[in-house]
């Protein structure tokens, strides 16, 4: 029998303040929630990296905000996307003729036992559903039936033992060699969204949607595993069977993403946001050790930027994953307070892609992590919306002609890498369609990044840059943990503008009209074309016609700028309602050239070289090509001739 | 090593003194490319010669401009690709066909006639017609052996998740190997070419089968003398990159002529190693030969005469 002495006592309530403090509050610098938390994951999950399995147990609380009585819950299995006759498969395939199955990609999650609190064993109910498509063989959804409703404002409380297989990382999770990454692994309730339970199934070209809440997660690894995951780390306990529990907390995040390799070597930095300290936690391959300094900056410099520009970033940490080279398909990817790059150890200075994707990842903590759309049905929002401010940003960096490739003298913008990956798929599909109804998947990059960048680039046009970063500031502060829809966000450009646009989002958002205007004729002739007399410089006077054509069905207003030779330049504003319109004039000048869009802001044409007509030919250009291709056919030619 | 070195200038000698070979060799590499590049001039004159856009690419060279410049329909219609090909195989062509012409010239170290360089060129385009199709055949499996080895390393790093500076070592390990496996195969062609033009052989495979064990009894002097043309030969290209990326991007005739400059310096070097090659026969074998009186050799080459050159 115990008994207690005084000293037990204190000795009881020391090692419990103790055990109290080690777990921090808050994982966000926010002194009260910042979301509505509607989900409370608490998992217990032991990892086997010689099997490449988890065997985890999972207590969700979910508060049943719907305001109405619920009696059916989906949820999503993203892990059994990776067998052959998935829907995820069969459109990836679809895609990717080439691709071929090997059973080492296979994986699978498993609900070993599900029980409600107060109801019992539930296991029995589970039903595998297809909302989409009806595929019979996609298990990536499931539902459960409730023998009782969940009333209003109640909580009903899941546990759910589960057993994940993984996979070869074939697309963001898995593992390869020592590495895992722990993306989609646990069962996941559904959004219940504009009235109805939200639970797609998994897509080759979507990503996910979940409610907020909070995550508290203990992984069991081994001992030399060097781990990184979403939220704040709470404590570690080394077990007597050569393994460790980490223990994790998160706040107002709507998934859990976490990744072990015993190679990574951690750095850590801080950054001091508007809403207080900020802990960059760098996760980097041994062979990337030339590149911590390079992570860090963009991180650093990203984090100012949406700070300064959008709005706060509110959590305590950010963990930065650089996955092996092996693994690239993990790599480049979002999750809550955690994300992965990619880079190659011999990446130059001058080539911005590491630092593209470190951006752009890092971007996803607003256009997802907080604001956080459904990715299923508007890809747009979060991928187009984190093109755009990538785009911004990077220009701010790197300089708006080099923010993408600045090597040897060639150099590329990235709002130019965005513009031409939309002009290959321009009338494919318009911006607002689910995500797996696309045509291919470079429709879907190309739309869903591409065409948003520049639709957003080109609305700049319309309503000024400050205005658009006014209304990307006010729709993020408005609308971060919660899940708005497309009309929330054109409906706050709309009103910071206070322009209505629908003519512009009716073309750019929900059409597939195609933007491209060219000067279709300039020509410029002395007006006694007909008398057999020569001309005299300031004395005769010329007839300038310049015929701009609206090609595409895209209309637009646009500016037409025509140069003559005496300096006078004339600037025409021209609705481009109508199919071309001609501008005549009688000067005593001649042109030098006309110029549509002369700012360059109208990033939507489709040919930018048809938008200009210069009267004196210049074949610079022309040549320096012409000579390169030269050179190298020279090169080729000689190379053959070694065999002779 | 001297007598290495003075291979190596002699041949360098013969090179000069012939050196009309050399800029003819560069101006049909040049009118042929240039040729092949005219239906790519002709489209892009099109698009960009009337287009403030293309001054994006006098300005430098901007990559996005570009992308969009080459996938314009009008642009796009053709293949600057296919287009060149044709370039390409004439210019093998007239290398093969004036291989004989060129060894025949730094065999004889005089200026030979052109109808001399020419009969020469015909009497041995047939005989060295047939070790192309030989030397095809060799270096086909060994291009297949590295592709595949490639491939292998690729595999294996990338399945396995070995260290990924390991991959790129054993890439760059593969090329090395590739490249030397190919510099020895060559030494062993350009022995037979010589070979086959100095003993008028026409067989051949035993041409070949003879070339090989010459040149496999004198490799290390032989490779040795080819590195050292080759480590120029590349040092020039590096030299030139370097230029070039220190010139600016407007002054795209200066590019030019720095390429042109390292296009003609490789044309060069490898006909620096012919020479090489030629030289280090006449000294090794023709003059060792010479010298054993009990064995009836063929004449010592002088200076050839039309007649003197074998014919068909």
């Amino acid at each position: 029998m115990l008994s207690w002495s005084p000293v037990s006592v204190v000795l009881c309530l020391v090692l419990s303040a103790s055990a109290q403090s080690s777990i921090p509050l808050r994982a966000t610098n926010s002194e009260k929630p910042l979301s509505e938390r509607v989900v409370a994951y608490d998992i217990e999950a032991r990892v086997d990296t010689q099997h490449h399995t988890i065997d985890g147990a999972e207590i969700l609380t979910y508060r049943n905000l719907t305001g109405k009585p619920q009696d059916t819950f989906p949820f999503h299995l993203y892990q059994n996307a990776f067998q052959p006759k998935s829907t995820f498969m069969t459109e990836m395939r679809r895609n990717r003729p080439s691709f071929e199955w090997k059973e080492k990609y296979r994986a699978s999650s498993e609900v070993k036992s599900l029980e409600v609190a107060g109801m019992g064993d539930l296991t029995s109910q589970i039903r595998f559903i297809s909302p989409d498509d009806g595929n019979p063989d996609d298990r990536t959804v499931f539902e459960v039936k409730l023998p009782k409703a969940v009333p209003p404002g109640e909580s009903v409380q899941f546990k759910i033992k589960f057993h994940d297989q993984l996979g070869q990382v074939l697309a963001r999770t898995g593992y390869k060699a020592d590495f895992i990454m722990g993306a989609q692994w646990f069962p996941k309730v559904g959004v219940w969204w504009q009235g109805a339970w939200n639970c797609h199934q998994f897509h080759a070209s979507t990503e996910f949607f979940a409610d907020f809440g909070t995550y508290d997660v203990r992984l069991t690894v081994r001992k030399n595993e060097v781990i990184g995951a979403s939220g704040v780390e709470v404590s570690t306990t080394n077990n007597s069977d050569g393994t460790k529990t980490v223990a994790f907390h998160g706040e107002d995040i709507h998934d859990f993403a976490w990744t072990i390799e015993p190679q990574y070597r951690v750095f850590t930095e801080t950054f001091h946001g508007s809403m207080g300290p900020v802990t960059i936690r760098l996760l980097i391959q041994p062979d990337h050790l030339n590149q911590v300094e390079r992570h860090l900056r963009i991180i650093r410099q990203t984090m100012d930027h949406f700070d300064r520009w959008y709005g706060p970033y509110p959590y305590k940490q950010i963990t930065v994953v650089d996955p092996p080279h092996y693994a690239l398909f993990a790599g480049g990817m979002e999750y809550p307070t955690l994300i992965t790059c990619d880079t190659v150890w011999w990446t130059p200075k001058g080539w911005h892609e590491m630092e593209e994707i470190a951006e752009h990842e890092f971007g996803h903590q607003y256009w997802y992590g907080m604001v956080a759309t459904n990715e299923f049905e508007d890809a747009w929002l979060d991928e187009g919306i984190n093109s755009y401010t990538e785009v911004k940003i990077l220009s701010d960096i790197f300089g708006a002609d080099r923010s993408g490739l600045d090597l040897w003298g060639i150099t590329e913008g990235d709002d130019a890498q965005q513009r031409n990956s939309y002009r290959g798929v321009a009338d494919k599909d318009p911006m607002a369609r689910f995500a797996y109804q696309y045509m291919d998947s470079s429709s879907y990059g190309g739309i869903t990044y591409g065409k948003t960048a520049t639709v957003l680039l080109t609305l700049e046009k319309v309503v000024g840059e400050d205005t658009m970063r006014r209304a990307i500031h006010t729709y993020f502060l408005r609308y971060r943990f919660t899940h708005p829809t497309k009309e929330d966000f054109l409906k706050t450009v709309e009103e910071v503008s206070g322009q209505n646009l629908r003519w512009y989002f009716d073309q750019a958002v929900h059409g597939t009209a195609v933007m491209d205007y060219d000067i279709a004729r300039a020509s410029c002739e002395r007006l006694d074309w007909y008398e057999k007399n020569r001309e005299k410089e300031g004395q005769t006077t010329y007839r300038t016609m310049v015929t701009v054509h609206r090609k595409g069905d895209f209309i637009f207003p646009v500016d037409v700028l025509i140069k003559f030779d005496d300096g006078e330049n004339v600037r025409e504003h021209w609705d481009g309602r109508d199919r071309w319109v001609r501008y005549t004039y009688e000067k005593k000048a001649k042109l030098v050239s006309a110029e549509i869009d002369p700012e360059h802001m109208v990033r939507l044409d489709k040919d930018a070289f048809n938008n200009s007509y210069a009267a004196q030919p210049d074949s610079r250009a022309n040549r320096k090509i012409t000579r390169y291709w030269t050179v190298l056919v020279q090169f080729l030619s000689q190379l053959a001739a070694w065999l002779a | 090593m001297a007598e290495q070195s003075g291979i190596l200038r002699e041949a360098a000698r013969r090179v000069w003194k012939s050196q009309r070979i050399l800029w003819w060799f560069f101006f049909v590499n040049l009118v042929l490319a240039s040729l092949s590049t005219r239906p790519l001039s002709i489209r892009l004159a099109q698009v960009t010669d009337h287009s403030l856009q293309s001054q994006r690419l006098v300005q430098g060279f901007d990559l996005g401009t570009y992308s969009e410049l080459i996938s314009n329909p009008d642009v796009a219609r053709g293949s600057a690709m296919s287009e060149s090909n044709s370039a390409i195989f004439i210019f093998l062509i007239f290398a093969l066909f004036l291989t004989g012409g060129i060894l025949a010239t730094y065999l004889s170290d005089f200026k030979l006639a052109t109808s001399q360089f020419f009969e020469a060129c015909g009497t041995f385009f047939w005989r060295y017609a047939r070790l192309f199709i030989f030397m095809a055949i060799v270096i086909s499996p060994i291009l297949f052996v590295s592709y595949e080895l490639l491939a292998w390393s690729g595999r294996v790093i990338f399945d396995h998740g070995g260290p990924e500076k390991t991959g790129y070592w054993m890439c760059l390990a593969t090329l090395l190997l590739t490249t030397f496996v190919m510099m020895c195969v060559r030494l062993w062609f350009d022995m037979a070419q010589v070979r086959a033009l100095v003993e008028d052989e026409r067989v051949m495979r035993h041409t070949l089968a003879r070339s090989f064990r010459l040149t496999s009894s004198n490799f290390g002097s032989l490779f040795w003398l080819y590195f050292r043309i080759s480590f120029l030969a590349w040092l020039g290209l590096l030299l030139g990159m370097w230029l070039w990326t220190r010139i600016s991007g407007q002054r795209s005739g200066l590019s030019f002529s720095v390429f042109e400059i390292v296009l003609l310096w490789w044309l060069g070097t490898r006909l620096w190693q012919r020479a090489s090659e030629v030289v280090w026969y006449q000294r090794h074998v023709v003059a060792a030969a010479a010298a054993v009186p009990v064995v009836e050799t063929a004449p010592v080459p002088g200076p050839p005469t039309a007649d003197s050159l074998p014919t068909t």
